[in-house]
């Protein structure tokens, strides 16, 4: 059994990429990891539990999170992705994190950090969402919990992560209202 | 006895080679030792070796406020927020120049049966296209000489006609020199159960254990007078025969082994036959096998070029050192030549799997059958799951006895069986350290504890975070708890009446070190809102929620930090401009140690180092030497040995036993004060005394032990304050010590030596000093003189650091599910004088939650429904959510310290302890149930409530 290829062309943190060869079957993960050199979207457990492994697929009705360990990577054809490595903004050799992974450093939400572009992802879209869709500030813990949930840290506990969430919602403008 | 392991894998020291010169290569690595005919180089990722290789900015320099020794943030956190290349796992042969850009990839086939002889293996279904490049089996590796080093045991790759030792048991490597077929193949051949092939089921014979101890103790007529019989002052027990153990006999000759069973003896008769007024409790606790999951699943990425006679090996490890050290030595063991070897130890994460774990080896097997080409060897969750190091399950039975009219102690009789699977590792180790926890918090005036590490078919167990003493702890934990009830006390009472006060003696006759504060932890737990109206609160509940069911639970354990071998190098440097480098042999692996030791650098610079650079094995300025076990070293050759002021016991260890704040920071500090006295005092004084008439300082009294570091800035008894880079510069020009490199040696005690240094003589606790003048060039080593080692015996004193911690658990019972919905929790700890608050804060909550898991939600079966038959994954082993640990309803308090003068004490195992009892006391509270056998699931509750 030849393994088949078709080649695959998408946009990844703002930049053409391919046409590349890609097999048919492999997932996202892989082919960002294997032919891109982009390793910073975690493997953690390769069924979609974890979403250590997790990028942004952008469209438009919004961005949304996509496990890229059971996502092929031909489903992402002509599409556009952002992952860690392409938040922080780059500026010749400066490098200007975001306010999520400004407030992941000052609330030493991470101890490994294995897990962390998985969480950065996660309270990326999360905020992205609240940006078009407000919502009240009673309701930030819950709101939360509900959409980083899905994310298994090891180390933390969680607890310094939720509150650098909480924290950069309720301290960027037009995310909360009040109530 | 602390940490180590029977058949000992050997330091990393390089005896002969303690003359080698040192020198930097063009390409920036340092030349370590050589050991075994091959010289060792080592280049950790992010070091300036490595970045001389290609660009790196990992590490970047702490930020921090001059009021105050504090940064604001991790000093690895930039890279690790960005998912940049950390992990050994990040890194593929493209990342490292010099290697060629292909990267080949291994697999392994393991055995899942081990109840019959393995037979081959048949690749068939993998069709034409996807077959390997390369098979290795153990006929190749017996021919080439390949074998593990003498620590991980034998068949390292399982011979034809022979049963598997144990689940997983690998048997073939496959390397495929591209990915994509790689990854296919493996697909193809993961959960296939024709692949591997067996022969008749045969009979397999009990294994004998690999380690059984014993603990006597009969205490004096108070806890402080002289015991009777101890482990420190007299001797542990082992028996003459370990597979039905056969322990010495008492003999009519006073020997040391007699008198203790005698002392045995005694302790059995009192518990068979007490006296009226004693409650002799009698249970069996049970816990599960457990995967640390680490989320960097076990890899490695090694290349060996048969041209240049070199391996090159790319690491994911808490013990780099051991490693270095071992993989020498089994190349050189073989047929394939080497003269050089080059490690890059890279940040991880592991919680103890990823410590004298063998995936180097067989990384640097992929390397050797690669054919010239670099091979990774990354395996994926369930291959982790097949073969990661797995916290021990242990089988107790615990028997204690209590005055019913004081509720004080008596004896404590344990037999503790840990499941330590088909490899040794450090399972006997384990099984000691565990046993000798087992008491607590408490005094007990009488205990016999056997400690067996028994081998199985089970998968590896290994150095899991707890190491034992989770298990043994929790245990007593909730045994405690139903005394109290059965003598209808509180059960924070009964355990204030019974704790260990300072300078009382533990289980093996050893006082602990310092002040042991756990008494001050248990009242504030009394006086706490949760517990004071945990009664009226779960009527209230209970009323109010007529599904569920309402308890509180209290837990408190004090846990020993170290190994009773512990050994560090630290080498700090002042540039002329004050630039502050830091050099350690610490790994970090999540817990902040490369933060915290450039913190403690401020208490002598005023400031945080600049830089810090961890993993560090190579120590040129420094070259001790040694070789000895320092666990079972007889004292006449630990005397003989240190008169040469080059040899000491350990050269480093790994990143492991809740280690790097306090023994670590202990060389990094000792360090640092002799840059301090020998540079930057004398600079100072040069600076104050300068102009007519001896300067501002001529007038004053000033006396180096009233400097203080003012925001940044050094002064004494009213001298003008000034600044490091001043400092600094004053030091570089006169030729002051600019520069030392300090190893320490710990065997529950400090080693200590003077060392005369620009003609002042200090006795310092360190056992190895060089310093750098000025600009240099080079170190002088400064020869020590009237060493102090801790007597060998010491290494019987099982532990003397400890730090306590307590839980208190709030939860609900969930009576139709059987489901435990924790409310909230609240911890309080004492570890003496933190560095850096958020990273202690850090690792309560994370050790909290991870004990959570150990309590509610993780297990796995030990043998062939358990993970060794490679189905497992997190869709059926439950790590804690944060839905699962109260994420937002927790709380946590960490006693003030002593004064400022405390040292900062290790907790990043004990803070995930407490918790266990506490929950399953707190279920008891709820529905009246004590469960001995953990995870407590729903399942298991369901069926209580349901009876």
């Amino acid at each position: 059994m030849t393994i088949p290829t078709r080649p695959l062309s998408l946009t990844i943190n703002g930049k053409a990429v391919g046409p590349i060869d890609v097999p048919d079957g492999l997932m996202m993960v892989d082919f960002l990891h294997e032919y891109l050199n982009l390793t910073g979207s975690r493997f953690g457990c390769g069924i979609g539990v974890c979403h250590a492994c997790t990028v942004i697929l952008d469209g438009p009705d919004g961005s949304e999170e996509i496990r890229s360990c059971i996502t092929g990577a031909h489903f992402f054809a002509g599409k556009s992705i952002r992952t860690v490595e392409g938040l922080a903004s780059r500026q010749g050799g400066v490098i200007a994190i975001t306010p999520v992974q400004q407030s992941y450093l000052d609330h030493y939400s991470f101890q490994c950090g294995y897990c962390t572009p998985g969480f950065v992802v996660g309270a990326t879209v999360l905020l992205e969402r609240l940006a078009c869709a407000p919502i009240p500030r009673s309701r930030v813990e819950s709101v939360v919990s509900e959409a980083m949930e899905r994310h298994i840290c090891r180390c933390t506990g969680y607890v310094r992560y939720y509150e650098a969430v909480k924290d950069t919602i309720l301290s960027t403008p037009g995310l909360t209202v009040e109530g | 006895m602390g940490r180590h392991v029977h058949s000992r894998a050997r330091q990393a020291a390089g005896a002969a080679s303690a003359a080698d010169d040192v020198s930097l290569s063009r390409r920036g690595f340092l030349k370590a030792a050589t050991i075994a005919g091959v010289t060792v180089w080592i280049a950790p990722l992010g070091s300036p070796a490595h970045a001389a290789l290609f660009e790196d900015r990992n590490l970047t320099a702490p930020d921090w406020r001059a009021s105050g020794a504090f940064t604001r943030y991790r000093i690895d956190g930039r890279a690790k927020v960005t998912g940049a290349k950390v992990f050994a796992r990040d890194i593929r042969a493209v990342d490292m120049p010099g290697w060629p850009p292909r990267q080949s990839h291994a697999m392994f086939l393991r055995a899942t049966r081990a109840d019959r002889p393995y037979q081959g293996f048949d690749l068939g279904l993998l069709g034409p296209d996807l077959q390997p490049d390369r098979v290795v089996t153990a006929e190749d590796l017996a021919r080439d000489g390949v074998a593990f080093p003498a620590f991980y045991g034998d068949d390292m790759l399982l011979p034809a006609g022979k049963v598997p030792a144990y689940l997983g048991h690998a048997v073939a490597m496959l390397i495929f020199h591209d990915f994509a077929r790689y990854r296919y193949a493996r697909d193809r051949l993961q959960f296939d159960p024709d692949v591997v092939r067996y022969g008749k089921p045969a009979a397999v014979p009990d294994r004998e254990p690999w380690g059984i101890f014993r603990y006597v103790r009969i205490g004096g007529a108070t806890p402080y007078d002289d015991d009777a019989y101890s482990s420190l002052k007299d001797s542990p027990l082992f028996p003459t025969e370990k597979k039905t153990p056969v322990w010495p006999r008492i003999s009519a000759e006073d020997s040391v082994d007699s008198r203790g069973m005698r002392a045995a003896g005694q302790i059995a008769r009192e518990l068979d036959s007490p006296p009226d007024h004693w409650l002799v409790l009698e249970r069996r606790y049970r816990t599960q096998s457990v995967d640390t999951a680490a989320l960097e699943p076990d890899n490695a990425n090694c290349w060996y070029d048969p041209r240049d006679q070199a391996l090159h090996m790319v690491l994911a490890t808490q013990s780099p050192q051991e490693v270095a050290g071992e993989a020498a030595r089994m190349v050189a063991a073989s047929r394939f030549p080497l003269r050089r070897l080059f490690i890059h130890p890279c940040y991880t994460v592991g919680y103890g799997s990823k410590d004298h774990c063998n995936v180097p080896y067989y990384g640097l097997a992929a390397a050797l059958y690669g054919e010239g080409r670099p091979v990774r060897f990354a395996v994926d969750r369930y291959e982790h799951f097949q073969t990661a190091l797995k916290r021990h399950s242990f089988d107790m039975r615990y028997r204690i006895a209590v005055d019913k009219r004081s509720g004080l102690f008596q004896s404590f009789r344990g037999d503790l069986v840990g499941n330590a699977g088909g490899r040794a590792n450090f399972s006997p180790s384990v099984a000691m350290v565990a046993a000798t926890a087992a008491q607590s918090v408490y005094y007990f005036p009488k205990n016999d504890f056997i400690a067996t590490a028994a081998a199985t078919r089970a998968v590896d167990a290994g150095s899991a975070r707890g190491y034992g003493t989770l298990q043994s702890m929790a245990a007593t934990e909730m045994m405690v708890d139903e005394i109290a009830a059965l003598l209808g006390l509180d059960p924070i009472e009964l355990r204030l009446r019974n704790v260990l006060k300072s300078g009382m003696k533990n289980t093996q006759g050893a006082i602990p070190a310092g002040a042991v504060r756990a008494d001050e932890v248990m009242a504030r737990a009394r006086r706490h809102p949760l517990w004071i109206a945990r009664a009226k609160k779960k009527a209230e509940f209970d009323a109010a929620h007529p599904d569920r069911s309402y308890g509180v639970g209290f837990g408190c354990v004090q846990k020993d930090f170290g190994t009773g071998g512990e050994a560090a190098f630290v080498r700090i440097e002042l540039g002329p401009d004050g630039r502050l480098v830091l050099h350690h042999t610490g790994v970090e692996i999540g817990t902040g140690t490369s933060t915290s030791q450039a913190v403690m650098c401020a208490g002598w610079f005023g400031r945080p180092a600049d830089e810090v650079r961890t993993a560090v094995i190579d120590w040129p300025e420094l070259p001790m030497v040694g070789e000895a076990d320092t666990y079972t070293i007889l004292q006449e050759e630990q005397d003989r040995l240190a008169a040469d002021p080059m040899w000491t016991p350990v050269h480093a260890s790994p990143s492991s036993a809740s280690n790097s704040v306090y023994f670590f920071g202990h060389a990094t500090r000792e360090t640092a004060r002799v840059v301090f006295e020998h540079g930057l005092w004398p600079a100072a004084m040069d600076i104050w005394s300068r102009g007519i008439g001896g300067g501002q300082a001529a007038s004053y009294v000033v006396r180096r032990e009233d400097a203080r570091w003012v925001e940044g800035r050094l002064t004494a008894n009213g001298m003008q304050p000034l600044p490091l880079d001043a400092l600094a510069a004053r030091a570089h020009e006169k030729g002051y010590v600019t520069a030392a490199v300090g190893h320490t040696f710990n065997r529950w005690q400090w080693a200590q030596a003077d060392f005369a240094v620009g003609g002042q003589t200090v006795r310092r606790p360190l056992d190895g000093l060089a310093v750098r003048h000025g600009k240099g060039p080079g170190y002088d080593i400064i020869r020590r003189a009237n060493v102090f080692y801790p007597p060998a015996q010491r290494n019987n004193a099982g532990v003397t650091y400890y730090s306590a911690n307590a839980a208190l658990v709030e939860l609900a019972v969930h009576l139709s599910s059987g489901k435990v919905e924790l409310l909230s929790h609240h911890s309080i700890m004492e570890c003496g004088n933190q560095v850096v608050p958020q990273l202690v804060s850090g690792q309560l909550q994370g050790g909290v939650a991870m004990g959570i898991g150990h309590a509610l939600h993780e297990y796995l079966p030990l043998y062939e429904d358990g993970p060794g038959n490679g189905t497992w994954n997190f869709n059926r082993y439950h790590l804690p959510r944060a839905s699962d640990v109260a994420v937002w309803n927790q709380s946590g308090e960490i006693l003030p310290p002593l004064s400022e003068t405390d040292p900062p004490k290790g907790i990043a195992e004990v803070v995930m302890i407490p918790v266990v009892a506490a929950i399953v006391n707190g279920i008891a509270h709820a529905i009246g149930h004590r469960f001995t056998e953990l995870p407590v699931t729903a399942d298991k509750i369901q069926e209580v409530l349901g009876a």
